[in-house]
């Protein structure tokens, strides 16, 4: 039975090439699609999916009011969480970034990125397996350090480094552990030291710095909600009553006033995709990028599978007369259907394999749109595939199958099946449906396009055109301005340097702090934008009102300050020139107004902003981590060399030098949405290719179908004209029920996706009137062709044939 | 073997009704050979189609081997005709895409035999119907002749109790289908039963009864003196 239904199969794929490898194209094409989506979708939620710790341990978040949201604590809950909670199996302070920094052996230096500064509990939150040396005593006392195995090789080489001494950051250290860094986790540091005693004890009694990262493993995962409630507790007795007081204010008064503070405990288990901050050193996932690819990879598959409905359904027709007389000689229903499923199973097994190849060529590319490391393997990866095959077949192969299987055999022998209208409502109704996806696509790809163009063309209120901002490793000493300032000099005397400045933010990034003052009993929590004088002109970054600092008031280095548009609009205050503000215990007086410019993305609200000298708040030098310097558009190759000889032999001589330019990290911070975009575009000429060859098949066959009647119709004197219009008429109204079919959901899930940006396009009527134009005018060329085709031919070649 | 009773098939369209059978009753033993003529439209194919249990009845009654066809369900009418009934059609109905060995097995598939045993019994009815050196090829490189002999190779390869040939000659020329006429003769000679729609009195002349049919009535049955020189003569 099987050779039969082979033999039969492929003289059909024989004698419809064309149809069956775009058929089979298309479906594979949709399959990649998904496969995609699946890797993409396998390595966000593989994250500490590994950590058999992970519904135990959570990290604690701190909803200090006014929007703040912060992933560190302050240190003295370490007392308490040790002592008095006994719902804790253990606790864990640690940094919530990494460090990077030189380590050296036997006079060797190696710069290694993404080092971890924790308690000693750390390998018990993340229990990697272990090679050299035990969980236990790997950190056992502040003189440990553990490294990852690659981490190890390099800097011992062949080495065995277990009891070896390293030197790290002015200190020796001892090697005790070496772990394995092969599992996806959101702390994944390849170096870990102990050394956050000494930062913990300095904060002991500070309930007002939050400097550190903490995670708490709970014995009882239910009791999260308990052990906030109770570090809240500890948080109003210590913290909240000290404020009120110094606010000369009653606990009620002052929390009525400025809110409770909030603990969150978050599981580490949704960490990774759910978290309600970016809380991780590893980060955190996409998970709105992540469901948008899940979403439109099913799409185009469905659309595929759509494709492939349509054309098996279209091709049966053809068919008829095979399983008509299979029926009379003994086939039963079953039968029929089993023999159309093994096709589908056939060109099914084409399709998974030709989208194993696509996905196998095209996936670098994909790795480096999602930054990743994605892989072909795993376990999980080939049943999901075996699942992706199946659904396929009994999606794409049971309708069709059903559908021939039907066929009445008398109808079939008499031969006037092939004109019959049998099926026509299920091709139909597909169509709509393929018309309907594709609007969607296009629409939804225009109005992302647009917001991104958007966000390209934004005023962002400064210009980070030809401006480094070069990595400034200072030490933490008082000399680090002054350090500046001889750099500064130097730097330009060279040639092709314009001006040189800084600042203790980060375009992209915002301002290292923020400190809340109050302005007539409105509180407003202010990035701390300390500058030296000629920042804001090299950023071309406006002053509205009253004047920029300057060195030749003496006052602006001691006691004036400017502050931006937004603080001016919050502060209710008409005319704030010349006001004093009482900042951190600083009479500041406001000599002017700044302009607003973004500091973080273009897609985020524009924050309440103030500026000094760095000079007028002396800890500022501390948050001072860049020097921008602005160069000549002329030789920027050389003077980037020469700026890397003078600060690797002048500046710093250990580290590696590194800069960026100013505009280029900026438009990194919308570099999502850009991909985002571009995919979008992608899917879309990829939507409008399957739609447009489903269409094109479709109108082959029903034109064909219709051929005789075409025939009889010119014979009896109908022009081309009328013909055509005839021919196309119902693929136009299909188009415009798939259109209208589009229309609600592609307007509410952009609608839903501006609504990750505060300054966003409204939407409106072009997309899609563009969306519909472009469909209609695709399907009418489409159509037209065929139909025009079919008016031309010879007339007597179809009334004789009966 | 078979025994209509009252027999009535009613086509009901949009507008109109079609009483394309109506009251018929006949029989047919085992071994015999009827011919059923009549004008186009007077109800031959349907009655053919009832008998073959590709149609269902309006009303009345048809016994097959003394069981009841009438109200059997789709599935188990399709059980019944694989296994007793062949088809020869005036359009041959072969599949183009199989090969002509490929279209005889396939009532043999469909009745699960084995490969091997499929293989042994195409070749012998290949062989007895003389188109042995055809199997590979496929049926639009045959004559029409040769062609309607395979579609006969088919309806045979299963050893059915009945033969129904719906103008089994209606697209072959004289020549062609005087083979297929006396292949059909042969057949019945060696015991098979065979009821054959046709147009032809020539044709007719080789059964042993025909049938007349006109606006889905049996208008007269008469016996055919030929067959009887034929049984005189074996
Ligand atoms: N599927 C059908 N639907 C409606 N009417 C039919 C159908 N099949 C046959 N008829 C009608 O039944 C009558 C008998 O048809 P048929 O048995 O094919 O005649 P014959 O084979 O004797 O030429 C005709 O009037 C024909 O139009
Ligand atoms: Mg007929």
């Amino acid at each position: 039975m099987l050779k039969n239904w082979l033999q039969i199969f492929l003289h059909h794929i024989k004698n419809n090439k064309l149809f069956t490898s775009l058929n089979i194209l298309g479906l594979s094409i949709g399959i990649a699609g998904l496969i995609f989506a699946t890797l993409y979708w396998n390595d966000e939620q593989s994250y500490n999916a590994w950590n058999p710790e992970n519904e135990h341990v959570f990290q604690v978040i701190n909803d200090v009011g006014e929007g703040n949201i912060w992933n560190t604590n302050p240190a003295p809950l370490n007392a308490f969480l040790k002592s008095t909670f006994s719902e804790l199996e253990s606790h864990c302070y640690l940094n919530t970034w990494y460090f990077n920094e030189i380590i050296e052996y036997n006079g060797r230096k190696e710069l290694i990125d993404r080092i971890l500064d924790s308690q000693n509990t750390f390998f018990s939150f993340f229990p990697f397996e272990f090679i050299k040396g035990n969980a236990e005593t790997a950190l056992q006392d502040n003189t440990s350090i553990a490294l990852s195995e690659t981490t190890a090789k390099r800097i011992f080489k062949d080495e065995d480094p277990l009891g070896k001494q390293v030197l790290y950051s002015g200190r020796n250290l001892v090697v005790r552990g070496i772990y394995k860094l092969n599992k996806k986790s959101s702390y994944a540091p390849k170096v870990v030291t102990n050394l956050i005693h000494k930062r913990l004890d300095q904060n002991k009694d500070l309930w007002g710095n939050y400097n550190f990262g903490l995670l708490l493993k709970l014995k009882n995962p239910s009791e999260s909600e308990h052990v906030s409630k109770k570090i809240e507790n500890l948080f109003i007795e210590h913290k909240t009553k000290n404020d009120a007081k110094n606010a000369g204010l009653t606990l009620e008064e002052y929390i009525e006033k400025y809110g409770p503070a909030k603990v969150i405990l978050e599981p580490l288990k949704t960490a990774r995709l759910h978290s309600i901050m970016d809380g991780y050193p590893e980060g955190k996932g996409n998970y709105q990028f992540l469901l948008i690819m899940v979403g439109l990879s099913i799409l185009i598959l469905i659309l595929s599978i759509v494709n492939y409905v349509n054309l098996a359904t279209a091709n049966a027709i053809k068919r008829a007369k095979e399983v008509g007389v299979r029926k009379i000689i003994g086939a039963s229903k079953v039968n029929i259907i089993k023999q159309f499923i093994f096709e589908t199973i056939l060109l099914g097994c084409f399709s998974i394999l030709l989208a194993l190849v696509i996905v196998e060529l095209s996936l670098p590319y994909y790795n480096n749109f999602l930054n990743k490391e994605l892989l072909m393997n795993g376990s999980q990866f080939y049943l999901q595939l075996i699942a992706i095959f199946i659904t396929v077949i009994i999606v794409a192969g049971i309708l069709p199958s059903i559908y021939v299987s039907n066929f009445e055999t008398l109808k079939v022998l008499k031969g006037n099946f092939g004109r019959s209208k049998s099926g026509v409502w299920l091709r139909n109704g597909m169509l709509i449906l393929q018309f309907a996806i594709a609007s969607f696509f296009i629409i939804g790809s225009y109005i992302v396009y647009q917001q991104v163009d958007y966000m390209n063309t934004k005023k962002l209120g400064f210009v980070g055109k030809q401006v480094l901002s070069i990595n400034f490793r200072r030490t933490n000493d008082e000399q680090t301005l002054l350090r500046y300032y001889t750099i500064k000099q130097e730097l330009l005397k060279m040639k092709g340097v314009k001006s040189v400045s800084t600042g203790v933010f980060t375009f992209g990034e915002g301002a290292r702090s923020s400190s809340s003052f109050s302005y007539n009993d409105i509180s407003i929590q202010g990035e701390n934008m300390a500058v030296d004088f000629e920042m804001l002109d090299m950023m071309k970054i406006k002053i509205a009102e009253g004047r920029n600092l300057s060195p030749n008031f003496s006052s602006d280095t001691i006691n004036t300050m400017l502050i931006n548009k937004t603080t001016a609009k919050m502060m209710k205050e008409p005319n704030p020139i010349g006001k004093e503000i009482n900042w951190n215990d600083n009479k500041l007086k406001i000599v002017g107004i700044v302009e607003d410019f973004h500091i973080y993305g273009p897609q985020i609200e524009i924050p309440p902003m103030v500026f000094f000298h760095m000079k007028t708040i002396d800890w500022m030098m501390y948050n001072m981590n860049e020097v921008y310097v602005k160069i000549e558009p002329e030789n920027m190759k050389e003077t980037i060399a020469n700026l890397e000889e003078f600060w690797t032999t002048k500046v710093d001589t250990k580290y590696p030098f590194s800069y960026d330019f100013v505009d280029k990290k900026f438009a990194r911070t919308y570099e999502t949405y850009v991909k985002q975009k571009d995919l979008f575009s992608l899917l879309n000429i990829v939507v409008i290719i399957i739609a447009l060859f489903g269409l094109f098949a479709l109108a082959t066959y029903s034109i064909e179908r219709r051929m005789k009647e075409i025939a009889i119709r010119k014979t009896l004197g109908a022009e081309t004209q009328t013909l055509l219009k005839e021919l196309s008429k119902q693929y136009i109204i299909f188009c415009v029920i798939g259109f209208l079919i589009a229309l609600f959901p592609a307007y509410y899930l952009l609608q839903k996706w501006l609504e990750n940006f505060a300054f966003r396009i409204s939407i409106s009527i072009i997309p899609f009137t563009i969306g519909f134009v472009v469909l209609a005018i695709l399907t009418l060329i489409v159509v037209l062709s065929r139909a025009y085709e079919a008016t031309r031919v010879d007339v007597l070649t179809y009334l004789k044939y009966e | 073997m078979i025994k209509i009773e009252n027999l009535s098939k009613i086509f009901r369209t949009e507008e109109v009704e079609t009483k394309a059978l109506n009251d018929i009753s006949f029989q047919i033993k085992q071994g015999d050979f009827v011919s059923v003529m009549g004008p186009s439209g007077s109800g031959k194919s349907t009655l053919l189609n009832i008998v073959g249990l590709l149609d269902s009845v309006s009303n009345g009654s048809y016994q097959l081997f003394g069981k009841e066809m009438v109200g059997l369900k789709e599935k188990d009418r399709a059980k019944v005709r694989k296994q007793n009934i062949g088809f020869v059609f005036q359009n041959f109905n072969l599949i183009d895409e199989l090969s002509v060995f490929a279209n005889i097995e396939l009532p043999l598939i469909y009745n699960n035999v084995s490969s091997s045993e499929r293989k042994k019994r195409v070749i012998k009815i290949a062989e007895r119907l003389n188109i042995s050196h055809r199997l590979k090829h496929f049926p639009q490189q045959l004559s029409g002749g040769q062609q309607q002999r395979v579609a006969v190779a088919r309806a045979l390869i299963n050893d059915p109790k009945i033969i129904l040939a719906d103008e089994p000659t209606g697209n072959l020329d004289s020549k062609n289908g005087n083979e297929v006429m006396e292949l059909l003769t042969d057949l019945h000679a060696n015991g098979a039963t065979i009821l054959m729609v046709t147009h032809s009195n020539y044709d007719a002349s080789f059964s042993q009864k025909t049938i007349l049919m006109k606006d889905g009535m049996i208008l007269s049955e008469k016996l055919n003196q030929r067959n009887i020189d034929i049984l005189v003569n074996n």
